[in-house]
């Protein structure tokens, strides 16, 4: 005869994993997960070659590295770093006028009722200009007037220019009291990141008429190295490396090493921090992204 | 991913409906009446919290009309639970944007004829793991005890 204490247990046993699973479940989140790669056939397709006149404008593609790469900053761990140049490749850029509004928290794909994109990859310097430079111009399309309020790109390995063979390439000098590094991180993952609408000072891809809008791939750079000016147990500096890693395997104030390299020199731990950090560089101001694209290692 | 604190979520509460139960009227004129007009009106109530379950307190609010997505219909500051609460006054897509020190979103509010939210609009409010364990023990000795309530019963 089962006791009340035998009933009690077998009710845990038999309860608590079926509850925990239908709290784990997203509410939200639509069931379709596919990269965005898939263009969906009902979408209208426009780029700079079939652009039509009367409805369409300008859509600028801008990439900015935020006030972090013009004007230098101190990273987590006191060292003031200064970028001479930041080249980052940009590939199959696209926007979109997604309806409804693309969530990039709910993951999937925009449903796109216009789309235009770009064709080929593109590298531009993040770090070009003077500290008050606008952010880089990576191509402008032309593009049926509405709403933009989706972004997506890839980050490639250049095939060719000064940063050939590397999707990201970092060069720039750290200093720290009497110590001095100069630096050059040449990374080459594939990235992709899919974003849903800018988030900043005012509003981007709105395009009227016949006018000009732009739309903006943010870099947070502040990711990987951390912020100075944060507390130190701000998850901004808890989730970041710093650049006392690098330092550590820089020679004679020299640091100038691939992905490889550093996947020898640093600690385990660093190096996949180092991975997991990359994925979250790509914003839309301070909106963000969903990456599609995981770092190969 | 990599969870930084300064990713927020936006989450819906729902759509409220303040009710204001007279109407004052003045029982003479006067060159310096004041006249107080109430009605009822579906709001609609965001919570803002970064990834850690932090509110955003008095982050900066923009709120913009489906008719303008341009230039924000109203601006305010969440409160200390980073509550932000307006009355849409047309049906469409409404964009809330919040924003605090560099961090933000944005979330679009569908608003049917009425006031109310489009039939079947969800908004994922982001409960955090320990919520979640909260609940479903919760949940879990709830079930328990209907179960001894009935046990005792038959004895």
């Amino acid at each position: 005869m089962p006791t009340p204490n035998m009933i009690s247990r077998m009710t845990i046993a038999a309860t608590l994993p079926l509850m925990l699973w239908a709290c784990s479940s997203e509410t939200s989140a639509p069931e379709n997960s596919d990269p965005v790669t898939e263009e969906s056939t009902e979408e209208t397709t426009a780029t700079v070659e079939d652009a039509t006149e009367g409805n369409t404008g300008e859509l600028e593609i801008r990439a900015n590295g935020e006030d972090f790469v013009r004007q230098g900053f101190v990273t987590k761990d006191g060292w003031q770093i200064e970028f001479d140049h930041l080249y980052v490749t940009l590939d199959e850029v696209t926007a979109y006028q997604s309806d409804p509004p693309y969530d990039p928290e709910a993951g999937g794909k925009p449903e796109a009722t216009e789309t235009v994109s770009g064709d080929e990859p593109i590298t531009v310097d993040l770090a070009e200009g003077g500290t008050d430079a606008e952010p880089i111009l990576v191509k402008t399309l032309a593009a049926p007037t509405g709403q933009y309020n989706a972004l997506s790109w890839k980050m490639v390995p250049a095939e060719s220019g000064p940063a050939a063979g590397q999707t990201l390439w970092i060069e720039g000098i750290a200093t720290q009291a009497e110590d001095t590094v100069d630096f050059t991180l040449k990374l080459d993952p594939t990235l992709g990141f899919v974003c849903g609408d800018y988030v900043g000072d005012g509003r981007k891809g709105i395009l009227e008429g016949t006018g000009k809008a732009d739309l903006e791939a943010t870099f947070h750079f502040d990711h990987l190295f951390g912020d100075g000016e944060a507390a130190p147990d701000d998850a901004i500096n808890t989730g970041a490396l710093g650049f006392d890693p690098l330092a550590a395997i820089a020679q004679d104030g020299t640091l100038d090493v691939t992905m490889a390299d550093l996947q020898a020199q640093l600690s385990p731990e660093d190096y996949d921090m180092l991975m997991s950090i990359l994925p979250s560089l790509g914003h839309v101001g301070e909106g963000h992204c969903q990456e599609t694209e995981l770092p190969s290692s | 991913m990599q969870s930084f604190s300064h990713a927020i979520c936006l989450g819906l509460k729902g759509s409220a409906v303040a009710a204001i139960a007279f109407v004052y009227a003045p029982l003479g004129a006067f060159a310096h009446g004041a006249h107080i007009q109430a009605r009822t009106a579906s709001a609609v109530e965001i919570q803002a919290s970064y990834d850690t379950g932090e509110p955003m307190a008095a982050a900066q609010v923009h709120v913009y009309a489906p008719e303008n997505p341009q230039i924000p219909l109203l601006t305010g500051v969440t409160d200390e639970s980073g509550r932000f609460v307006f009355v849409p006054d047309q049906p469409g897509n409404w964009e809330i944007s919040v924003r605090q020190a560099g961090h933000g979103d944005l979330t679009v509010v569908p608003v049917a004829e009425g006031g109310g939210l489009t039939e079947g609009f969800t908004n994922d409010i982001g409960l955090t793991p320990l919520q979640r364990v909260i609940i479903a023990g919760a949940v879990t000795w709830g079930c328990v005890g209907t179960a001894l309530y009935f046990w005792r019963g038959k004895r």
